[in-house]
This record gives C-alpha cells, sequence and structure tokens, in this order.
C-alpha cells in the first residue's frame, strides 16, 4: 500500500515549541482545526444572526433551526430543568459537528478522531454531571445506584453493576465518537489506496465505494455529534431528575 | 461491519507496536496529549463564551420576535374580524331599522289615504243623500202641485163635458169640491 492509513490522525507541531514548565503545548495541526471549527461556527452563528429578518435568509434560518434542534433535544431528554445547560449543550454539539465535517475534507485533520480529546470532553461530562447531581440531591443522588423495585437478594449485584455502567459512561461516551470517526476516516483511506493500487482498470470499484462511504460518514459525522449531545442531556436529566 | 474492521485496524496496530506513532495509532502517542488537552479547553472555553453570550441571545431575541410578531398578527387580525363582525351586525341592524321605518311608513300612508277616501266617500255619501233627500222634495211638491193643476184641469174638463151634453153651466164652486172630492178618494191609487 501508499501510504499507511493512519498517518492521517498524526498530530504534528505548527511553529514554534511552546514549553510550559516541562510540559509541551506546542500549537499543533490538532489545534489549527479546532480553532478552524470554532472559528467556522462563531462565523456561521455571527451570519446567522446579523440580520434578524421577520423572513429569514438561507443561513439565518440554519442557524435558527439548530438553535431549536438542541433546544427540542434538551427540553424532550432532560426537560425544563435542563435550561440553564443549554449554551454549554449547544456549544458542544456545533463543536463535535463542526469537528467531524471539517474533518470531512480532503487533507485535513479530525479532531474528534483523538481519544484524548473526546476523552477530555466526556470526563468534563461526567465530572460536571456528578457534581450537579450532588448538588442538586446530595447524598441521595446516590440512589442512582440503587434502582426500585429489585427483589433484595439482587440488590447488591444490581447496585455493583449499576456503578460499573455510571462509572463506564466517560469511557463509552469518549471511545464511541473517537472510534467511529477513526473507523470511519481510516475506510476511506483504505479504500482510497485501493483505487491507486489498483490503477485505472481495477480501481472504479473502490473509488465507487469510496463515493458511497464519503457519504455515510458524513451521515455519521452528524450522527455521532447528536448522540453525543443527547446522551450528554441523558446524564444531566439523571443529575437533575432522580426517577429511582 | 465497519467497527469490526476499526477494531481489527486497531487492534493489529496496538499488536505490531504498542504505544508507537509511526506504525501504529498515533492517537496512543502521549507526545501531544497535554498540548491536546490544553488547546481543547482553551478553543471550547472561548466557543462556550462567545456562543453563551453573544450568539444564542440573538438568535433567541430572534426568535421571540418573530413569536411576538405572529402573535401580534393574529390578535390584530382577530380584533379586525371582531370589528369588522359588529359593524356587519351595526349594518344588520340599520337595514331592519330600515325596514321597519319603510313598513311603518307604508302603513301611515295607506292609512291616511284610508282615511282620506273614507271621508270622501262619506261626504259624497251626505251629499248625495242631500240631493236625494232634495228631489224627494220637489218630487212631493210637483206632487202637491200637479194634483192642485189636474183638480184644476179636471174641473174645467168637468165643466166643459156637462156645458156640452145639457147646455146648463153650472156652479164653478160645486165642480170644485165634487173634483176634490173624488180625487181625494182616488188620488191615492195613482201618486
Amino acid at each position: 500500500m501508499a501510504s499507511n492509513p493512519m498517518q492521517q490522525f498524526t498530530v504534528k507541531r505548527i511553529g514554534p515549541e511552546i514549553n510550559i514548565v516541562g510540559v509541551d503545548l506546542s500549537f499543533t495541526n490538532a489545534s489549527l482545526f479546532m480553532v478552524i471549527s470554532a472559528t467556522v461556527i462563531i462565523l456561521f452563528l455571527f451570519l446567522g444572526s446579523k440580520e434578524k429578518k421577520i423572513i429569514p435568509n438561507k443561513l439565518q434560518l440554519i442557524a435558527e433551526m439548530s438553535y431549536t434542534f438542541v433546544a427540542k433535544m434538551i427540553s424532550d431528554t432532560a426537560g425544563s430543568k435542563a435550561r440553564p445547560y443549554f449554551p454549554f449543550i449547544f456549544s458542544l454539539f456545533m463543536f463535535v459537528l463542526f469537528c467531524n465535517m471539517i474533518g470531512m475534507l480532503p487533507y485535513s485533520f479530525t479532531v474528534t478522531s483523538h481519544i484524548i480529546v473526546t476523552l477530555i470532553m466526556a470526563l468534563f461530562i461526567f465530572i460536571a454531571v456528578t457534581i450537579i447531581g450532588f448538588i442538586k440531591h446530595g447524598f441521595k443522588y446516590l440512589s442512582i445506584f440503587v434502582p426500585s423495585g429489585v427483589p433484595a437478594v439482587l440488590l447488591p449485584l444490581i447496585t455493583i453493576i449499576e456503578i460499573i455502567s455510571y462509572l463506564s459512561r466517560p469511557v463509552s461516551l469518549s471511545v464511541r465518537l473517537f472510534a467511529n470517526m477513526m473507523a470511519g476516516h481510516t475506510m476511506l483511506k483504505v479504500f482510497g489506496g485501493f483505487v491507486v493500487s489498483l490503477g485505472i482498470l481495477g480501481g472504479w470499484l473502490p473509488l465507487s465505494f469510496s463515493v458511497a462511504l464519503t457519504g455515510l460518514e458524513i451521515l455519521v459525522a452528524f450522527l455521532q455529534a447528536y448522540v453525543f449531545a443527547i446522551l450528554t442531556c441523558i446524564y444531566l436529566n439523571d443529575a437533575l431528575n432522580l426517577h429511582h | 461491519m465497519k467497527s469490526f474492521l476499526s477494531l481489527l485496524i486497531a487492534s493489529v496496530a496496538i499488536n505490531t507496536e504498542l504505544f508507537a506513532a509511526e506504525a501504529g495509532m498515533p492517537q496512543l502517542d502521549p507526545t501531544y496529549w497535554a498540548s491536546q488537552a490544553f488547546w481543547l479547553i482553551l478553543v471550547f472555553t472561548v466557543l462556550y463564551i462567545s456562543i453563551s453570550k453573544f450568539y444564542l441571545p440573538k438568535i433567541k431575541d430572534n426568535l421571540d420576535n418573530r413569536e411576538n410578531k405572529i402573535k401580534e398578527d393574529l390578535e390584530n387580525a382577530n380584533k379586525f374580524k371582531e370589528e369588522s363582525e359588529a359593524k356587519l351586525k351595526e349594518y344588520d341592524l340599520i337595514l331592519e331599522n330600515a325596514k321597519k321605518e319603510v313598513l311603518k311608513l307604508h302603513f301611515e300612508s295607506k292609512s291616511t289615504l284610508d282615511k282620506d277616501i273614507q271621508s270622501k266617500k262619506d261626504s259624497m255619501e251626505k251629499e248625495i243623500e242631500k240631493e236625494i233627500l232634495k228631489t224627494q222634495k220637489e218630487i212631493l211638491e210637483l206632487k202637491k202641485n200637479s194634483i192642485s193643476s189636474i183638480q184644476v184641469i179636471s174641473g174645467s174638463i168637468v165643466s166643459n163635458i156637462i156645458e156640452n151634453i145639457s147646455g146648463d153651466k153650472l156652479n164653478e164652486s160645486s165642480i170644485k169640491a165634487t173634483v176634490e172630492d173624488v180625487s181625494k178618494k182616488n188620488m191615492n191609487k195613482f201618486l
């Protein structure tokens, strides 16, 4: 094969090395694409909210649609109590979505295909949700591990399972996004490599696969951003409304 | 299938050279983890602040404005509808009143006309009666007159007849008395 399909995920330093107290915080291509994604989001929202028209233009409509989309998602899953967290979830959804989508451009870098990035986001959500739960309900929040209506014999086992499932939330949340993005991009690269190696005669089949996969990957990019945001809402719901 | 493939690739990568960036997964190379974490937190914080402080309130304002505008327009439309309905009612009332007035006028004019006709008829009838009475009087008078003239004529006829038959001239007053007597007896038969 012409090139390693994993090479696209390599992080490279751009510009000077920034070293603070022995920790390397250099600006990399990953940082660059984070900045690009954030800039595109801000530009999009700026243009989308610039003209306050009663009948919106296309960009304004898209911005308002994304607003109502996320707002509906939050109110459907976590109810009205989650209203103060709307800006965070909106930012999170937009950031993941735009990182995924910009990653679909050729020669770009997919920020969300790195486990460290998704893990930090997931850990932040996990810790924040836990803190919110304890602030709202005090030690009663621990009752989330003890589901009601379970026979007493099974209770210790169920509680252990609940605790494990709770603690594995950041892992599942981060790995889901990271693995999906990495797998998709690797596969695209592999099929792209096949096109080159099979040449003008045999390359058409993997090329058509590549085209189809690109469509699929765009869907996955949206879907994973949506899943990431909605799972955050569900975790938030658990912390805000104790149902057990 | 995709996740299976990714798992395969990942496991191959990990197995060949664990935590080595060049051949395996660059994601597991910790060289730039700190940098990525730092830049992620920085960029996301900036993004979060700008979104929550500037853009979301703006979009919310916009949406609220539109909703208010729609609500206002609907309210206005309802108000106008009510107004037009009230106007329509007013119009109906006016129309009804006008109809009533027309009926009244019609009735009034009819009654005055009837009265007029009645009074005229009455006066006419009176006049006719008067006329009839007058004529009846005249007829009566005429009758009386005719009786006396008939008596005179029959008197003269009687004296003529007697003169021609007997050649005597009778007393005028006795003839007159006889004629009067006969006529009183028979006049009722003819008059």
